[in-house]
């Protein structure tokens, strides 16, 4: 009975981490001492979501075999979280900086605000999707409680 | 004697529909910013049919060590349609989907309407003769 | 003339016909049907009642059990029950109506 609310359950907790994922890189956009490796500070590197589908065990896939039909699925979630190493920060020519290399520049993390900002809009819009979804949902359980009480 | 054939076991099959769209569409919207997710549908005339089929099908193990398999009989009917609308391979309308969940969560009250109907008329002339 | 006449009409039409089967009951076999009837009635309240036990154990465990199928199970239980006993009063009222008609 409850399966649909797990699934919504489940929709909820993943944007909900996307949305922390997302805080994060806001909060980090200036960052440029994220991490200590090679005996110097590398700059705060993007981060963002793999989202996947949850399936049902092996259950759904002999089901699917027998009846070449789909199975419901059991909702999303976050598959990893990846880090974005490759695209470069931005660079800003400040030779007073402490952390300048020897041309004067800093990089500053590869984090693009205006990205981000679009990536939460997204996510609130897809919460609040599933909120609507386990608000029915939870109206048709209520009505379904009613049966012969007349 | 047989009180509750006829529109009181279709209300219970439109109820079963009506349940396992609900799951399939809220795995749909759970699924709305996944890449390569196709959204998925529930027809109700291909279920019946499915039903039927699996009832009438056994698995009979060919060694009585085997395990008998007994297939859920939860999920027949529901396809996958094929077309993406985003270029991460999504496949999610969020428009049809909300339609979607408005429509069934009516057709559900609706059916529990008449099922409780039809319960409160047999009990009224079970009590009141 | 005419009383001859009648009486050359064909009386065997009037007799009542003794070589038919009669479809009357007996007593007896009456008796046996409504009990078969009343028994089969309790086996299926039974049944009825324990499919919606099962139901709501299956609920209360949390297994996968769809809640309109629990209400509905034991919504056909309860009607079941209160069939079955109006049919034993009313069993019960026929029985007393006919010990009160005097002798």
């Amino acid at each position: 009975m409850f399966q649909s609310m797990n699934i919504t359950a489940s929709a909820l907790t993943t944007q909900r981490l996307r949305m922390d994922v997302i805080s994060s890189n806001m909060a980090n956009v200036d960052t440029t001492r994220a991490t200590f490796d090679d005996g110097e500070w590398q700059p705060y590197k993007r981060k963002s979501v793999v989202l996947e589908t949850k399936g049902e065990g092996f259950s759904s896939f002999l089901n699917t075999a027998m009846n070449r039909d789909e199975s419901v699925g059991n909702g999303v979630t976050v598959s990893s979280i990846i880090q974005d190493d490759e695209t470069p920060g931005e660079l800003l020519y400040d030779p007073d900086h402490p952390d300048a290399n020897e041309d004067g520049y800093v990089e500053l993390p590869n984090v693009d605000p205006l990205r981000e900002m679009v990536d939460l809009m997204s996510a609130t819009r897809s919460y609040e999707g599933n909120v609507t979804v386990f608000n029915a949902n939870k109206s048709m359980m209520m009505s379904a409680l009613q049966i012969g009480k007349s | 004697m047989n009180l509750f054939s006829g529109t009181i076991s279709q209300l219970e099959q439109g109820l079963a529909y009506s349940s396992l769209n609900q799951k399939v569409i809220a795995n749909n919207v759970a699924n709305v910013d996944t890449p390569g997710y196709k959204s998925k549908d529930v027809n109700f005339e291909r279920m019946l049919q499915d039903e039927i089929q699996m009832t009438s099908s056994s698995f009979q193990p060919s060694n009585p060590k085997h395990f008998e398999i007994t297939p859920k009989q939860s999920t027949s009917g529901v396809h996958q349609r094929s077309f993406s609308v985003r270029e991460n391979g999504n496949g999610v309308d969020m428009d049809r989907e909300m339609a979607n969940l408005a429509t069934n969560q009516i057709y559900y009250d609706a059916l529990i309407e008449r099922l409780s109907g039809k319960f409160g008329s047999l009990n009224s002339v079970i009590q009141g003769g | 003339m005419s009383i001859q006449q009648i009486n050359s009409i064909g009386m065997e039409q009037l007799r009542p016909s003794t070589t038919q089967p009669t479809n009357k009951i007996s007593p007896y076999d009456a008796q046996q049907n409504f009990a078969e009837m009343l028994k089969e009635s309790i086996n299926g309240v039974n049944d009825a009642q324990i499919q919606s036990d099962n139901m709501t154990n299956k609920l209360i465990n949390g297994e996968n059990v769809e809640l309109h199928d629990v209400m509905i199970a034991s919504e056909k239980a309860s009607i079941s029950l209160s069939l079955t006993m109006e049919i034993r009063n009313k069993a019960v009222e026929a029985y007393q109506e006919i010990m009160r008609m005097p002798v």
